[in-house]
């Protein structure tokens, strides 16, 4: 199996995955935004909210990650600036999960 | 190192048709959607600085502007999940008649609308 294949393969996954967990963050942000930060606190506190919030970002960067490189290729010529653009994003699709899923889990009620 | 790949002819270049505003609003609402994602990882990690700290917040997003903001991302989450369904459709080989495909692209236009709304009702 080639490299373009792998990566299709794979956004296509993600993105099976990626339709439930969107359509149930955006109902409970619509119904938690405005609230007290003891209610917003309470939401993402819940074991439930914990593990699919976690899935949804993990999932979601590695989408976008592969999604954004797509974009590149597209209109990026010169393969020097690509590699940058491509690393750089990937750092950013690894780190942002990453801390905010480590902030989730140390959040209290 | 130069890479001899032609790239993709960029926006301008295309005639306008329901299929082309769908597959660019998608790329654009993707855009979006990851943007607001991390926005949204900032405000989770503004917890931490406890109650007092996040009064600032609450009173942005009770704001006009703020709840717009959350409109507008319902919007953009809703047309990516249709516009997604619709790309996992055609992926399985259906729907690539000219006509299937305006009328794939109407329902991801018009659904996102109205799934922004359910989800307001809800």
């Amino acid at each position: 199996m080639n490299k373009a294949t792998k990566k299709w393969l794979f956004m296509k996954a993600s993105s099976v995955v990626l339709i439930p967990l969107m359509a149930w963050f955006i109902l409970n942000l619509v119904s938690v935004f405005d609230k007290d930060y003891v209610d917003i606190i309470g939401f993402f506190s819940n074991q439930t909210s914990k593990i699919l919030v976690s899935l949804l970002l993990v999932i979601a960067y590695f989408f976008s990650a592969l999604s954004i490189s797509e974009i590149f290729e597209d209109y990026i010529q010169d393969e020097k600036i690509k590699n940058v653009a491509n690393k750089v994003l990937n750092i950013f699709a690894i780190i942002t999960p990453l801390i905010t899923i480590i902030i989730i889990f140390n959040l209290n009620t | 190192m130069k890479n001899n790949n032609p790239l993709s002819p960029h926006i301008q270049i295309y005639r306008w048709n329901i299929s082309s505003l769908v597959s660019i609003s998608h790329r654009i609402t993707g855009i979006i959607n990851i943007v607001a994602l991390t926005v949204i990882c900032f405000w989770i990690a503004s917890l931490l600085l406890g109650e007092n700290s996040y009064e600032f917040t609450k009173i942005f997003l009770n704001s006009i502007l703020g709840k717009l903001i959350i409109l507008g991302l319902t919007w953009s989450f809703s047309f990516q999940i249709l516009s997604e369904i619709r790309h996992l459709i055609m992926d399985l080989g259906y729907g690539f008649e000219l006509k299937v495909t305006k009328i794939t692209g109407l329902i991801v236009i018009i659904g996102s609308f109205v799934m922004t709304v359910l989800i307001y009702l809800i």
